[in-house]
């Protein structure tokens, strides 16, 4: 396979954007990208494109990002993968690229949470990963699903409650200086342990907030990547895992088997290993889930992940530092764009660029879980072709 | 109506909600649900061969197409059993009872918001204790009405009611005796007409008349019993105390929720016909192949992936706690708070994902134990979606709090 890099990225703001629709969204996101690609992007050259949305606004996915963009002589591929999908868009177009078939490819991410009534988006969302018969009449909330897993694992590990906040508390402080993030304010350990709670042992600041927002890429092939930059970032690995999708099947519920596949997958295909990541974008919907990613991701042993939090590892700062863009928690978390976001960090992390910049920082790591957790997709990125 | 049948068994339950006065119907409980507890309670674990069933009561959930298909597989019997819903009181569950034929199980539910709830179920049987009818009178004097299950209205003319309705409607009877028990009347009143102590009953609508059958343990003796609704009455004779199940948790206080205002949640009726047998039966799926269990059934065995079929396999129904979690923040359509769980079955590899029911939401923890209960999960766009929910066991520092039929 081609060698692959990241030639250009870009976001929108992740916000409650009520002023702007899907259709504004990602052509903003994809102007960005091209504007900000170092020697310049000819639409022209884009062959194919890739688009990550969880669900739909105002239409036909593929067509809004064509038609939008100015890109209708392409194929474009709606991709999916619950909340994996902005990594699986990105490992789609890797594919591609590789494969030697286009040499030039956009990858776009996107949703549209905020544009149903409050009280009709959670039934809206639930519908997209519940069983109609089985799971969907007992309300369980996007925050249950996540916390079934977290109460078991508070219950094996010595971790607790505070642990979660500390999550919190550090990638709310890690959203302050990124002007894409939707909540930069720092909160305390205990603003986080009094917030009312959402689904226990999830307190609000545990929780992701509802965002809108889309993020671009430009994957390019290692023969054409002079034509757009000095400064490549790699994709190094991709990888997807999944497992059973009821609760109810699942055996250890302490782990997140996904993130285990899919990380061993890309970290094979990178040749590296979690000791040699520099830097990590997480899927941290809910506090408790950024803590037993450690785990699942390599980074720590089994039920050891709270020593990381509570040393300062996971800090920007740290040896280890885990979501410096703030993270879901604080970034936001529109799903379709929120892996393809964590890339656009990750360029700029290893460009040294980066508005929370990480010294130093060569290998990369972005994650996502979702479905609601049947499903990873893990991307290894380096400043290092390998 | 004449010749004498016999009482095999009798079966109650009570909703744990309620104080000294009564108990109230849960969020997640109707006449179905609370119907299916008492015949079960009335079946036992035996589950003897039932012939007919006759459901009695005033809160009859008007679904087009009936409620008889979940009542049957909620009790546990097969489909081909046929159901009578009538609506009635505690006469008309009398009436049912001594024109019923061997094999016919009486259930009779209250669930009206209000009063007092509760349901109860009697077997009758070849063999048993001796009923027969002594008498009955059907008169109207309509001092509570509601129309099409809308609010209760009441005429409040106690001394109307009391001299024009109840008064005559016994005289009519002839009665040879005074009642060991009566049934529809509050204590005081039902003392005044009764000889000795008779049984305070849980209810006084439909199911208040088997509860009164039930109340005859406390008794020790049979003899007449008498169920009367407004200006109607019926009398019976009951030839001893026959055998009483009851599923009668402790009291608790109701639990304070919020409603929740939202859109209907939307329903697939085809996805809820092709799980209603295991769902409401409590069944899974066993592998032809191999005999691993799935909860829900599902065509490809989770075990050795055959795909040749699955046979329904009754599930346990109790189990512990391996994870939960409780709900607050508001979900449209739903009542706050509210706690789910993923449950341990005793004796076999299969977990179920469950609501908790019958204790405040919050209160469970991992490891705790309890059972399986038929509840109403949801209404989803006014169709209610019955399922399987967690009932915890109480825990050893619970137990002082319990107390007889309040």
């Amino acid at each position: 396979m081609r060698r692959v890099a990241i030639a250009g990225a870009g976001m929108t703001p992740f916000a409650e954007h009520f002023g702007l629709g899907i259709k504004e969204l990602v052509p903003m996101a994809v102007s960005e990208m091209a504007a900000h690609v170092d020697k310049g992007l000819d639409r022209a050259d884009i062959e194919a494109a890739w688009f990550g949305e969880l669900t739909t606004t105002d239409g036909f996915p593929s067509g809004i990002l064509a038609d939008t963009c100015g890109l209708l002589d392409i194929p474009v591929t709606r991709v999916e993968n619950a909340c994996a999908t902005g990594n699986d868009a990105v490992r789609n177009a890797t594919y591609a690229v590789g494969s030697g078939v286009v040499d030039v490819a956009l990858v776009v991410g996107a949703d549209k949470v905020r544009e149903s009534s409050a009280r009709g988006t959670f039934w809206e969302w639930a519908g997209l990963t519940r069983d109609m018969a089985w799971d969907y009449p007992l309300g369980l909330v996007a925050p249950a699903n996540f916390a079934l897993h977290v109460a078991r694992y508070l219950h094996e590990s010595p971790a607790t409650r505070e642990h979660l906040a500390m999550v919190a508390v550090k990638n709310h402080k890690h959203a302050v200086p990124n002007t894409k993030a939707q909540l930069r304010y720092e909160i305390t350990l205990q603003q986080a342990l009094d917030a009312p709670i959402v689904v226990a042992p999830f307190g609000l600041y545990d929780c992701t907030p509802q965002s809108d927002g889309a993020a671009a890429l430009l994957l390019v092939a290692e023969d054409v990547v002079d034509r757009y930059t000095d400064r490549p970032v790699w994709v190094r690995g991709v990888g997807l895992g999944l497992d059973r999708v009821m609760h109810q099947h699942k055996k250890d519920m302490t782990t997140f088997p996904p993130t285990v596949k899919a990380s061993r997958a890309a970290y094979s295909m990178a040749g590296l290993g979690p000791e040699d990541i520099d830097v990590a974008e997480v899927h941290d919907c809910f506090t408790g889930v950024e803590l037993i990613s450690y785990e699942d991701l390599g980074f720590v042993e089994k039920f050891e992940a709270y020593t990381l939090i509570e040393n300062g590892t996971t800090a920007v700062g740290g040896s280890k530092p885990v979501n410096p863009s703030g993270g879901l928690k604080a970034k936001g978390h529109p799903p379709g764009a929120t892996g393809v976001a964590q890339c656009v960090e990750l360029f700029e992390q290893l460009r040294g660029q980066a508005a929370n910049q990480v010294d130093g920082a060569r290998n990369a790591l972005a994650h996502n879980i979702g479905g609601p957790t049947a499903v990873s997709a893990v991307t290894v990125l380096s400043s290092e072709k390998g | 109506m004449s010749g004498s049948r016999a009482l095999a068994a009798v079966g109650t339950y009570l909703p744990p909600w309620g104080d000294g006065r009564g108990r109230t119907t849960g969020p997640d409980e109707d006449a179905v649900t609370l119907a299916v507890a008492a015949g079960r309670a009335a079946l036992g674990e035996a589950g003897p061969q039932v012939r007919a069933v006759v459901f009695v009561t005033r809160e009859l959930p008007l679904l087009v197409g009936g409620n008889a298909a979940a009542l049957l597989a909620g009790i546990g019997l097969p489909d081909d059993v046929p159901v009578t819903e009538q609506v009635g009181g505690a006469p008309a569950v009398f009436d049912a009872l001594v024109g019923a034929a061997p094999g016919t199980l009486v259930v009779a539910a209250d669930a009206q918001a209000g009063a007092p709830a509760g349901a109860a179920a009697a077997l009758v049987g070849d063999t048993g204790v001796p009923i027969e009818l002594v008498d009955r009178v059907v008169r109207s004097l309509p001092v509570q009405s509601r129309v099409d299950g809308g609010p209760a209205r009441d005429y409040a003319d106690p001394r109307l009611q009391r001299e024009r309705g109840l008064g005559p409607a016994v005289e009519a009877l002839e009665l040879s005796d005074k009642p060991v028990a009566v049934a529809g009347l509050v204590a005081k009143q039902a003392a005044a007409l009764s000889a000795g102590h008779a049984p305070q009953l849980a209810t006084l609508g439909a199911s208040a008349a088997l509860f009164a059958l039930a109340g005859l343990e406390q008794v020790g003796t049979g003899g007449l019993v008498l169920a009367v609704e407004q200006a109607s009455a019926t009398a019976i004779r009951i030839g001893g105390v026959p055998a009483v199940r009851r599923d009668e948790p402790a009291v608790r206080a109701p639990q304070r929720t919020v409603d929740n205002p939202g859109p209907e949640i939307a329903i697939s009726l085809a996805a809820y016909e092709r799980a209603f047998d295991a769902k409401l039966r409590w069944e899974a799926g066993r592998c032809d192949a191999c005999g691993t269990l799935a909860m829900p059934p599902r065509f490809r065995c989770l075990g050795c992936g055959s795909e040749a079929g699955w046979s329904p396999a009754p599930l346990p129904r109790t189990g512990a706690v391996y994870t939960g979690v409780t709900v607050h923040v508001p979900v449209p359509g739903l009542p706050t708070p509210y706690s789910l769980a993923i449950v341990e079955l005793d004796g076999v590899d299969v977990r179920a994902l469950v609501k908790v029911t019958g204790v405040p939401a919050g209160t469970t923890e991992i490891g705790d134990r309890g059972r399986l209960v038929l509840r109403r999960v949801a209404v989803r766009s006014g169709i209610p979606d019955y399922g399987y929910a967690l009932f915890p066991d109480p825990r050893p520092a619970d137990a002082g709090q319990r107390e007889g039929a309040a």
